[in-house]
C-alpha cells in the first residue's frame, strides 16, 4: 500500500526531491498505527486506530495515567500529536501556546513556544478563540495562529523557523483551523465568515513559508481556479463562466464569505484535496437575491477538490446554494472506499450541518446519497438526485418568511445537526461515528450593513432542543450515532444531555470513544453504543480523542476545556418556547456541569 | 408612529467624547438634575418601555447591537457564556457610567479573559445607551428571551409620547 502511494506521488513528476519528503514523511509516519501524526489520524480523515491493546475486554481497566493543565482557558479543539519520538506536541487556544511535553516523565514540558499576539484578534472570532491544532511532517510542526500568522517550528527545539501571514483580522479575518501538509506545502483555510470575508484555501511551500497558490470561495474563476470547460459539476464541467460573480448581486461575492475554516482531508491516489466552504456572507437570504429571487451565491456552502500542487479545482458540488440558515458548509470530508449497487467507488462522506448524511463519489463529485441522519431535520424534505439541490420546505424558508419575520422551529440549528467536531470511520463495520447535535431555532433575518472588521450578520436566532422522538432521552441536545454511509441510515444512537462538541475515535479494539460537554470521556460498544467506560475530566470536552503506541503501551489523550459555540450558545440553557417572562430555562444550562479550563489527559491500561 | 427616544438622538455626541478621553464618562454619574427626577421611561439611560414584552425602538436597537457586537462573548439575550459573565446581573450593580466605561475602554482582568474596547466602534458607541436599556429591562423580567417585538402604533402612542415630551423639556 504505502509503496502504491509512493508511486502516486512520484507519477505526479516534477517534484525536487526535497519536495518529495515531508509528504513522504508524512504518509510513512500515518501508515505506522503507532502514530498519531496528523489531526484526523490519516489523510483520508477516518480517525480510526488499528491499535487493539485497549479493547472491550479490558476497557473498563483504563485509567488517567497523569493529566497536564495548559493554563489557558478558553475552549480546547484539536489534540495531541504523536511522532514516534517520545513525545506529545499539544497546543492551547489564543495565545496560541504549543508544549512538547515528555511522554514517558509524565508530561515534563520539553519547550514551550508563546507567540506574542495582539489581543485585538479576539473580538473579531466570532465562536471562541479556539483553534484544532497542529500538523506536522519532517521534523517541523505547524500552526495557525488566531492572528493568521503560519509559523513552522522545529519540533526538536520549538524553535520559529519561519512564519507567514494568511490574512488581516482588521478585515475581521482570523485562525482557527489546523493546517495540512501535501507534498512540499503547507494547506490553509481562514475564518470570518460572520465579518463579511471572502473566504480563501492557500498553499505555502513547507520549507520557506512563500505562498504558491491561493484559491478563493466566491469571485471570478481566475481566483476561484476554477475552468469552466473542465471543472466539473454534478459530473460535468460547469460551463458557464464566473458563477461566483454572477450568482451574486452586485459585488456582493466580495464580502462573500464562504470561509474554509473546517478539516482538510487528501488522497494520495487521485492527488486531490477535499474541503468544504462555509456560510455566504449576511445571514440575512434578502441581501443576497439576484432581482428580488434567490441566487445560489457560489462557491459557499460547496464541497471542493483541488490539485494541491496548483489549487486547480477538479470538482465542485454546492449542497445549499442560497443558504437561508447559516449551513455553514466546513464539515470533514471522509474518504472511504465503498460498494455501492454492486461497484466499487471512492467514496467522499459527509455528515453535514444541514442534517443530511451525503455520499459522493470523490472523483467526479457525483451525488450518490443523501439521508437524513438527524431525524428532525425539516429545512428541506429530500434531495433531488438529479440536480443535486435541496428540496426547500417553504414554511421554513427563511427568504419565503421574509426579512423581520420570525420562522419558527427550523430543525437543524445554525450550529448544524453536526458542527467542526470530527467523525470517524471504521473500516471494519463501514460505518461513521460522530457526535451531533439535536437542537432547533427560530430565525429572523434583519437588514444589516458591511463595515470592514464589524460583524456581518444579519439574523437573529433562539434554539431550543429537536423535538424528542419515541425512545429519546427526555430534553437530550445531542447524540452518538453509527451511520451507514451507504445505505445512509443510522444503525445505533445513544442520546447524551449536551450536544456532542467532541471528535469521535474508533478503534480495533472494538470500541468507539467521544467526549461529552459536561467533560465525560466515554468509550462504547462500537457495534451497539452500549456505554462500556467512563471517566470524568475537568472541563467539558470540544477536542478530540486521539491514540497511539509508544513502547509497547498504548494511550489515550485528550483536551478538555469548555468554550466554542457550544460555550457560548449552551451555556445558559436553551430556550423553552412554553417558559414565561424571566423564567428560568427548563433546560439543562451548561454553566450547572462545567467551568473553564484546559487539561490534557493521557490515559493506558494498568502494568500486568 | 414609531417611538423613539430623545437621548438616543443627543447621545452620539457624546459617545464620541467617550473614544477620546474615558474619563469623560464620569458626566454620566451625574446627569443633568431635571431627568434625574423624572420617573421610569424617562430618557436616562437604563430606561425602556416594555408592554407586554414588547419594547421601544431604542430598546430593540439594544437588543440587535447587543447581538451584533456582544452575544459572542456574553452569550445569547445577555445570559452570560462560558468565559464572559452575565450582563443581565452585572447591570443590576453597575451605574451607566460604569457599564460604558468598560464598553469605551475595555477591561482585562485574567490573562486571556478579554473584554474588548469598543472606542473605534461608532455603531456600538451610539447604542450603548440602547444596550444598556434593554439589559435593565431583562433585568427587571419585563423582556424576555429573543428578538423582543417593537410596540406598535396604537399600543405604544401613550407612552411613547409621553417620553417625547419629557426627552424635549430636558433640552
Ligand atoms: C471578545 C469577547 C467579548 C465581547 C465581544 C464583549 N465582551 Fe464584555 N466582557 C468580556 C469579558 C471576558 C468580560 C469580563 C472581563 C473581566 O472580568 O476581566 C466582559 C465584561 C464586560 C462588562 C463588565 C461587567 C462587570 O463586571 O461590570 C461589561 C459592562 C461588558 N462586558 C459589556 C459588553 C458589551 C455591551 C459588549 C458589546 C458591545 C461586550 N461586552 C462585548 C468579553 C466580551
Amino acid at each position: 500500500m504505502l509503496r502504491e502511494m509512493k508511486y502516486a506521488i512520484a507519477t505526479i513528476g516534477l517534484l525536487a526531491a526535497t519536495t518529495l519528503q515531508a509528504n513522504d514523511n508524512q504518509l510513512e509516519l500515518q501508515s505506522n498505527p503507532e502514530y498519531w501524526a496528523t489531526q484526523l489520524g490519516n489523510y483520508q480523515g477516518n480517525r480510526y486506530s488499528q491499535l487493539d491493546q485497549i479493547n472491550r475486554d479490558n476497557i473498563g481497566d483504563l485509567r488517567a495515567m497523569w493529566q497536564f493543565s495548559t493554563g489557558v482557558l478558553r475552549g480546547h479543539e484539536g489534540g495531541p500529536l504523536y511522532v514516534g519520538d517520545g513525545r506529545l506536541y499539544i497546543h492551547t487556544p489564543f495565545p496560541n501556546k504549543v508544549f512538547a511535553l515528555d511522554l514517558e516523565e509524565q508530561g515534563r514540558i520539553l519547550w514551550t513556544y508563546e507567540p506574542d499576539q495582539d489581543p485585538r484578534v479576539i473580538p473579531v472570532m466570532c465562536c471562541d478563540t479556539v483553534n484544532r491544532g497542529l500538523a506536522y511532517a519532517d521534523g517541523r510542526l505547524f500552526l495557525g495562529l488566531a492572528n493568521n500568522t503560519l509559523v513552522a517550528l522545529d519540533a526538536e527545539s520549538g524553535e520559529l523557523l519561519w512564519e507567514a501571514s494568511n490574512g488581516d483580522h482588521t478585515k475581521g479575518e482570523t485562525n482557527t483551523m489546523s493546517p495540512l501538509v501535501v507534498h512540499d506545502k503547507v494547506i490553509m483555510g481562514i475564518s470570518g465568515g460572520e465579518f463579511g470575508i471572502r473566504g480563501h484555501m492557500t498553499a505555502y511551500n513547507a520549507e520557506t513559508g512563500e505562498m504558491a497558490w491561493r484559491g478563493y470561495s466566491n469571485g471570478p474563476d481566475k481566483d476561484v481556479l476554477i475552468d469552466p470547460q473542465k471543472t466539473l459539476m454534478m459530473g460535468k464541467p460547469i460551463g458557464e463562466a464566473d458563477l461566483g460573480v454572477s450568482t451574486w448581486p452586485e459585488g456582493e461575492w466580495k464580502r462573500g464569505g464562504g470561509a474554509p475554516w473546517g478539516w482538510v482531508t487528501y488522497d494520495p491516489e487521485l492527488d486531490l484535496i477535499y474541503y468544504g466552504s462555509g456560510n455566504p456572507g449576511s445571514w440575512n437570504p434578502q441581501q443576497r437575491t439576484v432581482d428580488g429571487e434567490p441566487a445560489d451565491n457560489k462557491w459557499a456552502i460547496t464541497v471542493f477538490a483541488r490539485d494541491p500542487n496548483n489549487g486547480q479545482v477538479k470538482w465542485v458540488y454546492q449542497k445549499v446554494p442560497f443558504d437561508e440558515w447559516d449551513y455553514d458548509g466546513v464539515n470533514e470530508n471522509q474518504l472511504i472506499d465503498v460498494e455501492i449497487n454492486g461497484e466499487q467507488r471512492k467514496g467522499l462522506a459527509i455528515i453535514d450541518r444541514t442534517g443530511f448524511g451525503f455520499l459522493l463519489d470523490r472523483e467526479t463529485g457525483e451525488l450518490l446519497v443523501a439521508e437524513k441522519f438527524a431525524p428532525e431535520t425539516n429545512w428541506a424534505s429530500h434531495y433531488d438526485m438529479e440536480t443535486g439541490r435541496p428540496v426547500v420546505n417553504e414554511e421554513f424558508s427563511t427568504f419565503r418568511q421574509g426579512v423581520n419575520v420570525n420562522t419558527t422551529d427550523i430543525c437543524p440549528t445554525a450550529m448544524g445537526a453536526k458542527n467542526m467536531q470530527p467523525s470517524a470511520y471504521s473500516p471494519e463495520t463501514g460505518l461513521i461515528y460522530a457526535g451531533i447535535n439535536r437542537i432547533c431555532m427560530n430565525y429572523e433575518p434583519y437588514e444589516t450593513e458591511y463595515v470592514a472588521g464589524q460583524p456581518y450578520v444579519g439574523a437573529t436566532l433562539t434554539m431550543m432542543p429537536a423535538p424528542v422522538q419515541e425512545g429519546d432521552q427526555e430534553g437530550r441536545m445531542g447524540s452518538f450515532i453509527a451511520w451507514d454511509p451507504v445505505e445512509g441510515e443510522v444503525v445505533w444512537k445513544t442520546d447524551e444531555r449536551f450536544a456532542v462538541w467532541s471528535g469521535a475515535l474508533a478503534t480495533a479494539g472494538g470500541l468507539a470513544f467521544y467526549g461529552t460537554l459536561e467533560g465525560h470521556v466515554k468509550a462504547v460498544n462500537i457495534d451497539t453504543g452500549e456505554e462500556l467506560w467512563s471517566f470524568k475530566t475537568p472541563s467539558g470536552i470540544i477536542g478530540n480523542i486521539n491514540t497511539f503506541q509508544h513502547q509497547g503501551k498504548q494511550y489515550l489523550g485528550v483536551l478538555s476545556g469548555v468554550g466554542g459555540w457550544a460555550g457560548i450558545g449552551l451555556a445558559a440553557g436553551l430556550e423553552d418556547p412554553e417558559e414565561g417572562l424571566g423564567a428560568v430555562s427548563a433546560f439543562a444550562a451548561l454553566k450547572d456541569y462545567t467551568e473553564l479550563g484546559g487539561v490534557l489527559t493521557v490515559f493506558a491500561l494498568p502494568d500486568a | 408612529m414609531t417611538p423613539t427616544r430623545m437621548s438616543r438622538r443627543v447621545f452620539p455626541a457624546i459617545a464620541m467624547i467617550i473614544g477620546v478621553a474615558v474619563s469623560v464618562m464620569v458626566m454620566f454619574a451625574a446627569p443633568p438634575g431635571a431627568a434625574q427626577e423624572n420617573g421610569q421611561g424617562q430618557g436616562r439611560p437604563g430606561d425602556y418601555i416594555a408592554i407586554d414584552g414588547k419594547v421601544d425602538q431604542g430598546t430593540y436597537d439594544g437588543y440587535i447591537a447587543y447581538t451584533r457586537a456582544c452575544l459572542a462573548c456574553h452569550g445569547p439575550d445577555g445570559l452570560g457564556s462560558s468565559f464572559a459573565p452575565s450582563l443581565i446581573k452585572r447591570v443590576q450593580q453597575r451605574t451607566f457610567s460604569e457599564f460604558s466605561n468598560v464598553v469605551a475602554a475595555g477591561l482585562q482582568i485574567q490573562p486571556d479573559m478579554v473584554m474588548p474596547s469598543f472606542a473605534d466602534d461608532d455603531y456600538v458607541l451610539r447604542n450603548i445607551e440602547n444596550i444598556y436599556s434593554y439589559m435593565k429591562g431583562r433585568a427587571a423580567g419585563d423582556i424576555g428571551r429573543g428578538r423582543p417585538r417593537v410596540i406598535d402604533e396604537a399600543q405604544g402612542q401613550e407612552p411613547a409620547q409621553r417620553r417625547e415630551e419629557d426627552a424635549s423639556a430636558k433640552n
